[in-house]
Parts: structure tokens; C-alpha cells; sequence
């Protein structure tokens, strides 16, 4: 019996579901347009496993960030649920650096 | 000392973000289509349970993880059908007209429920109203 997986498997559902209120609170503090910088975040931490000889603990960050990488696909519809009131609207977001060439870009979503 | 790389993570990566798509791309399509929700349901329920099972008698570390990862994705999914039909219930997510199930929570009296997809835009960075919500995707009204 190989108990790996299943062990990752418990371990992925919790980081998973922590995704959800990342992307609650991200959007609400933050603001969509934050993506690129979730995005980086997420592809930084997939990179750190690399690097982390430890088997689980490696399939646990790589499960980390590719929760963030999702996240910021998830980030711009987050933005329009607030907006119709269905979560906690916030007017006074923290504005992202380089916000006027981030809002050229098309916000990804999957 | 070894610095070779450990891949784990990057496999887990991929198959999280894969699956993740998948499953909330599929649940809302298979909610939109079924109506009996419990089929779908028992069968990712079953499908789910078998990865986990399969991920126990794999000997590499690596299947062993994209099992695992499968699995509880697939266990998740089935709680997030129930949650789709919520959703369409109030409204926040489109009702499939063709659908009997969803074509009789569209004929409630009062219902919230609406055939569009309210979120199918981009932000405006201020709350809006019901109408302007409308508007904002190509809609006068519901």
C-alpha cells in the first residue's frame, strides 16, 4: 500500500479550499486587477518545489501554487460578483503597481 | 550534496490546475444538462473513491499524487453540483431553459432564477443595480 497519494490527495483538498477565500479576500482588499502579480506568485511557488527534496512536502507547495495560479483566473469574476452585491463591495482597493498597463491586458478566466 | 530537482511538485501543479478546470468546467455543464443531480453525483462520488483506491495500490510516488489529487478534485466536484443548482436557484449562475428541472424553478412564482449570465462581463470598479447589471451584458431587462 502506497498511502502517498491519499496523503497529498487530504493535504490538496485543504489548500485548495483555501483558494476560495483567497480569492474572496484578494479581490475584495486588492482588486482584480492584482491577477499578473497572483499569477507570478503561483508560477514563484510551483518553481520553489522544484527545489525541495522532501517528496510531500514538494507536492504540497507545487498544490499551493497552483491554487494561486487559479486564483488569478478567478479573480476577474470575484471582481463582478462584488459588484452585484454579491459578496461585500469595497470602493477603496489597494491599487496595484503598473495598474494603467495591467487594465490593457485582458484579464485571464477559465 | 544533491541538488538534483524534484518534479513532485510540479506534477501535483499540473494535475491540481487541471483538474480543478476541469471539474468546474464539467460541473456546471453537467448540472445545466442533468436532471436527476444524483446520477452525476453518485457517479463522481464513485469515480473519486476509485482514484483514491487507485492511488493506494500505485507504487510511483508521482501516479500515486495525480490519483490522489484526481480523486478528492472528483469528491469536490460532487459537493459543487448541489452548490450549481443553488446558484442557478438564485440567479447567480444561467438556468438551461431545456432542462425540466431547471425549466420548473424558472416557472416559480417569484423565482431568482434567469436564463443569463450575469457575471459574463468585465468589472466597472462600482456596485451596480439590477437594470444596469442587465445592461452591462447586453440585456434591457430580465
Amino acid at each position: 500500500m502506497n498511502l502517498f497519494g491519499v496523503f497529498v490527495g487530504i493535504i490538496a483538498l485543504f489548500i485548495i479550499g483555501l483558494g476560495f477565500p483567497l480569492v474572496i479576500q484578494g479581490e475584495r482588499r486588492f482588486g482584480y486587477l492584482w491577477w499578473p502579480y497572483m499569477l507570478g506568485i503561483g508560477i514563484l511557488i510551483i518553481l520553489v518545489s522544484l527545489f525541495i527534496t522532501s517528496d510531500w512536502l514538494s507536492a504540497v507547495i507545487g498544490t499551493l501554487g497552483a491554487t494561486f495560479v487559479w486564483g488569478s483566473t478567478e479573480l476577474k469574476e470575484q471582481a463582478v460578483r462584488a459588484e452585484l452585491g454579491w459578496y461585500p463591495f469595497n470602493a477603496k482597493k489597494i491599487k496595484p503597481p503598473f495598474e494603467a498597463i495591467i487594465k490593457k491586458w485582458k484579464a485571464p478566466h477559465l | 550534496m544533491n541538488m538534483g530537482i524534484n518534479v513532485l511538485g510540479l506534477v501535483a501543479a499540473f494535475t491540481a490546475f487541471l483538474s480543478i478546470w476541469l471539474g468546474h468546467v464539467s460541473v456546471r455543464k453537467v448540472e445545466a444538462q442533468t436532471v436527476n443531480l444524483w446520477k452525476p453525483t453518485l457517479a463522481a462520488i464513485a469515480l473519486g473513491l476509485g482514484f483514491e483506491i487507485a492511488a493506494l495500490f500505485t507504487a510511483s510516488r508521482a501516479l500515486s499524487l495525480v490519483f490522489g489529487i484526481l480523486g478528492v478534485t472528483l469528491l469536490w466536484d460532487a459537493f459543487e453540483i448541489r452548490r450549481q443548482a443553488q446558484r442557478v436557484r438564485k440567479g447567480h449562475a444561467p438556468a438551461n431553459p431545456a432542462n425540466p428541472r431547471h425549466a420548473a424553478i424558472l416557472a416559480e412564482p417569484n423565482t431568482h432564477a434567469i436564463t443569463y449570465d450575469l457575471l459574463n462581463r468585465d468589472p466597472v470598479g462600482r456596485m451596480v443595480d439590477t437594470d444596469e447589471a442587465f445592461e452591462l451584458i447586453g440585456r434591457s431587462s430580465r
